[in-house]
Parts: C-alpha cells; sequence; structure tokens
C-alpha cells in the first residue's frame, strides 16, 4: 500500500499534496510564520498566503491533474516569494555568511592588492597556498592571470581600512588608489 | 552595485504610497496590484503584499470586502478608507514638492 496524496485546507481552498509537495509546503509555511513573528496580525497574512498558494498551484494544474506536486509546487512559492515584513530594514534579514564577509579585497593585508588576501578570507582558504597557486597558473598561463587578477582588482571592492592601523605597504597603497580613481572615472560601483 | 544598494531602500519606501495609489484608483483584489506592478520598478511578489496590506489595514488606510468570484474561492478587494484617501492625498503632495526641490536644487 502506497499513500499517494495528502488532503489539505488552505484557507478557503482544498488541495490534493503528494508527500513531497506537503513537506516543502508545511516548511514555506512554517518559515513564513517564523519571520511574521512580531507581527500584530500573523493569523491574516498566513491565510492570505495559503490561499495564494492554492491559488497559485490551481492555476498550474494540467486538464485532469488533480495532485499538486513540486513542478507545481516550486514554480507557486518561487512567485508567492518569501515574507517581507514592512518596515523591516534590510540589514534585519537573515545574514548569509558571505553577507557577513563579503568578498573583499584587503590592502592592510595585501602583496600587491589584496585578491588573493580577500579571496583566502571569502572562502576561507589558506591564503600562502592561494598565492603559490596564483603564482603556479601565472607561470604555465603565459600571463593570462594577470588579466583575471585586474578584473578582480576592479570588480572587488576594497574592504573600509582598519582605523588606527598601521599605513598602507606602496604598492597596496598605489593599487588601491589607483583602482579608486579608475572607478570615479568611469563610475563603476565600488561596494 | 553602490547606486543600486541605496536605490533598494527608496523603493521599498514608497511601495506603500504606489499601493495607496494603486487602490485608490480603483478596489482591486492582490493579483491585480501585482499585475499593475509588474514590468515596473516597483514589480513585487504576494510574500511582500499582502504584510503590507495588513499593516495598512491595521493602520486603517484600507480595508477589503470579500467578493465572489467565477473561479474558485470569494476574492478579497481592497479600496482606500477615508483616512487612507486623505494620507494618499498628502503624500502625493509631498512627492510633488520632494520632485520640484530636487529638480530645483542644484541648479
Amino acid at each position: 500500500m502506497q499513500r499517494l496524496s495528502t488532503t489539505v485546507r488552505l484557507n478557503r481552498s482544498v488541495l490534493q499534496l503528494d508527500d513531497a509537495a506537503y513537506v516543502r509546503l508545511e516548511r514555506y509555511l512554517a518559515e513564513s510564520a517564523s519571520l511574521l513573528e512580531g507581527d500584530p496580525d500573523p493569523q491574516e497574512i498566513l491565510a492570505d498566503l495559503e490561499q495564494a498558494v492554492a491559488d497559485q498551484c490551481t492555476r498550474r494544474l494540467q486538464p485532469g491533474q488533480s495532485v499538486v506536486t513540486l513542478a507545481e509546487l516550486e514554480p507557486a512559492l518561487e512567485e508567492i516569494g518569501s515574507v517581507q515584513v514592512p518596515g523591516a530594514s534590510p540589514s534585519a534579514e537573515p545574514s548569509t555568511p558571505s553577507a557577513a564577509r563579503p568578498l573583499q579585497q584587503v590592502s592592510e593585508a595585501a602583496v600587491i592588492s589584496g585578491v588573493c588576501a580577500g579571496l583566502g578570507r571569502y572562502f576561507g582558504f589558506n591564503v600562502t597556498a592561494l598565492r603559490v597557486f596564483a603564482v603556479l597558473l601565472l607561470l604555465l598561463s603565459g600571463g593570462g592571470v594577470v588579466l583575471v587578477y585586474f578584473t578582480l582588482m576592479l570588480l572587488m571592492p576594497y574592504a573600509p581600512l582598519e582605523a588606527g592601523g598601521p599605513p598602507l605597504r606602496w604598492l597596496p597603497g598605489k593599487c588601491r588608489t589607483f583602482m579608486e580613481y579608475l572607478r570615479t572615472k568611469f563610475n563603476l560601483a565600488t561596494n | 552595485m553602490a547606486a543600486e544598494s541605496k536605490l533598494a531602500p527608496i523603493r521599498k519606501g514608497l511601495l506603500e504610497f504606489l499601493v495607496l495609489k494603486i487602490v485608490g484608483a480603483k478596489s482591486m483584489y492582490v493579483p491585480d496590484i501585482l499585475r499593475r506592478l509588474a514590468g515596473t520598478e516597483f514589480s513585487t511578489q504576494e510574500g511582500t503584499l499582502y504584510p503590507l496590506l495588513s499593516k495598512l489595514r491595521r493602520e486603517d488606510l484600507v480595508q477589503y470586502e470579500w467578493k465572489e468570484s467565477d473561479a474558485g474561492p470569494p476574492r478579497k478587494y481592497y479600496r482606500l478608507t477615508d483616512s487612507g484617501q486623505a494620507q494618499l492625498t498628502a503624500l502625493d503632495e509631498y512627492w510633488n514638492l520632494i520632485n520640484r526641490t530636487i529638480a530645483d536644487i542644484g541648479h
């Protein structure tokens, strides 16, 4: 015997879900409820969202199809989006590790401009190993890595300088000044 | 990227104004409101709009009524309350004022 579907009531609609879709929807609604913690009226919003899910899934069912699967549910949830509480500042959104530690060049730890130091810090690589690897690539690629390095110099923003830290060494300092000049000149984003 | 990170909070703050404007013109249910915003800078999703409408209702700026639909369950149609209408007028005036200031300043 095999259970094929679960029938759920979503606000004013009734929907049949297969097991995977049921688990996924349960997770979405639980996430929404936890995002709405602190909202004075979470029940109403959750009911609205349930109705939205039911409407979106029903619209996506093929003629003759009665059971909602992940194929209908995932795009439906994608379209509905996760709950955004009005007035919450963007910084209050759940922070990912990369948001806590953005991909930036680190002038203080730089040999040239800080690209390796920044990549190492962001991805948790050993910076010395990364530099040896980069030099190897430089020798093997016949200089192509220079272009890659320069592109990264241009694209990766510089981490703010440590307040009261030691002055930058000559090359990292020049790189930083030059890149900031280029970005202003060509109106490139810096962070 | 730098400009984008500054524009996002502006859009976020203005969304409420736009929603008031939309339901001020005509009572609408959420998919209509989303369609009206789709393709503009303010394109948004149900996950954003329902919490916002719930807040606006608590602030007595909008209210809804249930209307039967041809297909599926009844729908919530949102419209402005009197105080919502007053706030929309005030926001509209303030917005025009800001626009003039921005256009004039620096010349």
